[in-house]
């Protein structure tokens, strides 16, 4: 028997016109707000101080808010590869899906079981957020911009300009499993615990395949600046992914692995480890620990991009708007970069509803029997591509990586061990018949 | 000042001894009431040497910071919180480098060790862990012995400091121009490219010998995972 006022409520939630309406709404209600208030910040976006701040407060809504659209993009996507719908029901298409999610957490009890180490228990998820974050301060979203406005000041749409930019990248990325090991460690309960410790592990060893992926990819470029790296791939037009697909792949997987996803999430594991790290979290605190998992890859995906799909470059093998620093060209290059960003985290996804999880010999078999010499065989390759000069022509890079790929094949051919499969250095197990 | 520079070392010291977990006479409130002095005294000395720099308050805040968190690297009784706060002072004494502009520097320490030694280290913590503490996280082995020697080197640099010619105090530190890795590169591979390549042969050798230390007989393997 439908209630209804139930009945009522639902088909008003459900209509296109509602969510469509709202958002009608509030778009204009902003643009009329930036429209009108465009003198009072005119000249903040022209100031080289200002604007880095106000990319910074935009970009981290912008990733704040989308990690919500990512959940729900998720689900979509888990629904697809699953054949069925995923969530329908909430507003139009589901679309409002994500808020109703936000309100549970919202409104769930927030339980700290009485034996935990209470002050880490309540750090992890703060840590971990915080974090996965705080790499976004190098990503140079959409190049320089010089504002019809001001003529003579040139500004950076990007955070902070570091010498160091993929160093940054890497010390943040491995400042990232805290989070993890704390929430593992103070939760005083042996699923968690066994989450913590594996995240660790597993943490320390994909940051040796990602360093190596990396140093093909700066012998290469020759400097750590992201914006550099993109100027670069912008204006020759060929992208670093052409160059060096292999150490892309290095660090597309390892990627994977430093945000914990599928098929590397066994921190998490719930099989066997019930939730792993965040067992005894609930309410808000799990939805931070779930927050960061998606900050985690949207900056990932960022990186990526930015390192090898040519960042802003809208289109490859053309240096299109590479050195333009219009304001029409500042919105072209940020949708780019958006759009790529958006794809690599759709890859994310697709991955996590295609492969099953790693055993954890496997996951460690993986980095350090395949990955890693992969990685020294790439670099050391690079480096004699490098000395030669040939480091930037397509031909010998790719010829490289082809090598690389055929002597990792005869390896794998030659070793004659199983990929996956049982661990071969335990005994055998002997079942009695019953 | 000289005199209030030594009585800020030595409630320092004194603190800090009191403050260690010494198995016997938990005396540790005391010392950390004795450090709260020292730390105070500290405060006081800093605004008064940078009160006409509003740029150094990021310097003044990271040192304490810094200050604090190694000492609850020896005297805190869990080891992953000691772990934890040598984190912290990574972090903080990694700000002071970006302060001075030693911007690679600043990533490596981030790097190596809060990314990677530091995450070995609570990975053990974690796996070591009991139910109560062990003896020796309980109480320090020497702590008399540590705290002097900690002492005297701290007076040593607090003289060689004050005693500098105004001049050479006054110095700021020079501007570098150009590319921080550059700077930091161009010399290691040309100059010191020697020393750089014996670090490397050292730290192999060391790698091998720590694989052929660890590796048990493989009649042994099947008790542990790795």
């Amino acid at each position: 028997m439908q209630d209804p006022v139930v009945f009522r409520v639902e088909r008003i939630l459900r209509s296109p016109w509602l969510i469509f309406g709202a958002g009608a709404v509030l778009a204009g209600a902003l643009a009329l707000a930036l429209w009108l208030l465009f003198p009072l910040y005119k000249g903040l976006l022209a100031d080289p101080f200002w604007f880095p701040i106000l990319v910074m407060a935009i970009m981290l809504n912008l990733i704040l808010s989308s990690t919500a659209i990512c959940i729900l993009a998720e689900r979509k996507i888990a629904g697809f590869t699953q054949d069925r719908f995923g969530p329908n029901r909430v507003g139009f298409w589901g679309l409002l899906q994500p808020l109703a999610d936000g309100l549970k957490f919202l409104l769930k009890e927030d339980i700290i079981p009485t034996q935990v180490d209470k002050p880490l228990f309540l750090l992890a998820p703060a840590m971990a957020l915080i974090i996965s974050l705080s790499g976004f301060a190098v990503i140079p979203w959409a190049g320089e911009v010089r504002w019809p406005w001001a003529p003579d000041t040139l500004v950076s749409t990007q955070v902070a300009s570091l010498d160091i930019g993929v160093l940054y990248v890497l010390a943040v990325a491995s400042l990232g499993v805290y989070g993890v090991v704390l929430a593992g460690y103070a939760s005083n309960n042996k699923y968690a615990f066994y989450g913590g410790v594996r995240a660790a592990a597993q943490m320390i060893s994909y940051e040796l395949p990602l360093g190596l992926g990396l140093l093909c990819l700066l012998l290469t470029s020759g400097s750590l600046r992201l914006e550099e790296v993109v100027r670069q791939q912008a204006q020759s037009g060929m992208w670093y992914v052409f160059l060096h697909p292999l150490p892309f792949l290095l660090i597309l997987v390892s990627s994977f692995a430093e945000a914990n996803r599928v098929p590397f999430d066994l921190a998490e594991a719930e099989q066997e480890l019930v939730g792993g790290f965040h067992t005894e979290y609930s309410s808000m605190k799990f939805a931070l620990f779930f927050l960061a998992e998606y900050a985690h890859m949207i900056t990932g995906s960022a990186v990526l991009v930015a390192l090898f799909c040519g960042g802003w470059a809208p289109l490859p093998f053309s240096s299109w708007l590479a050195d333009s620093t219009a304001w029409w060209a500042l919105l072209i290059k940020l949708g780019a970069y958006l759009a790529k960003v958006a794809v690599c985290i759709g890859l994310f996804m697709l991955v996590r509803w295609t492969i099953p999880r790693f055993r954890f010999d496997q996951l460690m078999r993986i980095a350090w029997l395949s990955l890693v010499p992969v990685g020294i065989a790439l670099v050391a390759g690079t480096a004699t591509l490098t000395v030669l000069g040939l480091q930037r022509t397509w031909w010998a890079c790719l010829g490289l990586n082809l090598v690389a790929l055929l002597g990792m094949l005869w390896t794998a051919a030659r070793s004659g061990r199983t990929v996956t499969g049982r661990q071969d250095d335990l005994p055998d197990i002997h079942v009695e018949p019953a | 000042m000289p005199i209030l520079l030594i009585l800020m070392l030595v409630l320092g010291a004194v603190g800090l001894f009191l403050a260690l977990p010494g198995g016997r006479a938990d005396l540790s409130r005391l010392g950390l009431l004795v450090l709260a002095i020292g730390a105070a005294l500290l405060v006081a000395g800093l605004t008064q040497q940078l009160a006409g720099e509003p740029g150094q308050a990021l310097f003044a805040g990271c040192s304490l910071v810094a200050l604090l968190a190694a000492l609850r690297v020896v005297t805190h009784r869990k080891p992953v919180y000691s772990a934890l706060y040598f984190v912290l002072l990574v972090v903080a004494v990694s700000i002071l480098l970006v302060r001075m502009q030693a911007e690679f520097v600043f990533g490596a320490l981030l790097i190596v060790y809060a990314g990677a030694i530091l995450v070995t280290y609570l990975f053990v913590i974690m796996l070591a862990q009991q139910a109560r503490p062990a003896p020796y996280d309980t109480r320090s082995r020497e702590p008399l012995w540590g705290c002097l020697a900690g002492f005297v080197l701290l007076t040593q640099v607090a003289a060689y400091v004050y005693r500098r010619p105004a001049s050479e105090q006054a110095a700021v530190l020079p501007r570098v121009g150009g590319d921080a890795i550059l700077n930091v590169a161009t010399p290691l591979l040309t100059h010191y490219v020697v020393g750089l390549e014996i670090v490397g042969v050292l730290l192999l050798a060391a790698l091998v010998g720590a694989i052929a230390i660890a590796r048990r007989p493989a009649a042994t393997a099947d008790e542990g995972e790795d």
